[in-house]
């Protein structure tokens, strides 16, 4: 598990919006983003910026560093 | 399972099974009295794996529905990190071909010593990026 939480499932949700469409919108696919809800991967800068713009939100409350994880 | 990641499982097990029939029979002629020509078994062999892997392909990109999509951020890191495995296990086996100089090996299979370097190169690379899919999945 990467050191990196995120909230993008529950934003997802919250708008109703598909793995799928979520990925299309943004320019990953949709195992991708699963990998990221899942902590399996960890987003690049841009990909996270495409994210927060697209939720209306910031990238600090879209990802948050997991000190329990850190190492 | 995407369609590079299928494509990618496909080219690993053909490029084994193929490469693999043609290895051992090489060895099975130069420990026995075989009459094949190599030449015309290596050709052979590389079209049967185009074959395989044209044929396959297709298949696979009609049964997945992401075919046309680019590869993303994610899968690009997969590749990069499997071709510099891939990269160091060539250098290994090109070290290792040209050590065959040393064991008394002719020219024929120096050249074996080399294709089979490409070979489990581009095997590792294959698997490696397989394996980073998977556990990432």
């Amino acid at each position: 598990m990467f050191p990196i939480a995120n909230n993008v499932r529950a934003e997802r949700e919250a708008r109703g919006m598909t793995q799928s469409e979520l990925g299309a919108a943004i320019g990953l696919t949709r195992q991708t983003i699963a990998a990221i809800e899942q902590r399996h991967y960890s987003p690049s800068l841009e990909a996270a910026f495409r994210i927060a713009r697209l939720f209306g939100t910031s990238v600090d409350a879209l990802f948050q560093w997991d000190e329990g994880v850190s190492g | 399972m995407s369609f590079r990641y299928k494509s990618a499982l496909l080219s690993l097990i053909s490029m084994a099974l193929v490469y693999g029939c043609f290895f051992v029979s090489v060895m099975v002629q130069r420990h026995g009295d075989g009459h094949a020509n190599p030449v015309v078994q290596l050709g052979g062999a590389i079209l049967a794996l185009a074959l395989i892997q044209i044929v396959g392909n297709l298949i696979i990109a009609g049964t997945s529905s992401d075919k046309y999509s680019a590869p993303d951020e994610r899968e690009r890191a997969f590749d990069r990190k499997a071709t510099t495995i891939g990269y160091y296990v060539l250098i290994v086996g090109a070290l290792a071909g040209i050590a065959t100089l040393h064991l008394g090996f002719s020219g024929p299979e120096i050249g074996y010593a080399v294709l089979l370097a490409i070979v489990v190169a581009e095997c590792t690379r294959q698997a490696v990026f397989l394996i980073l899919h998977h556990r990432a999945a």
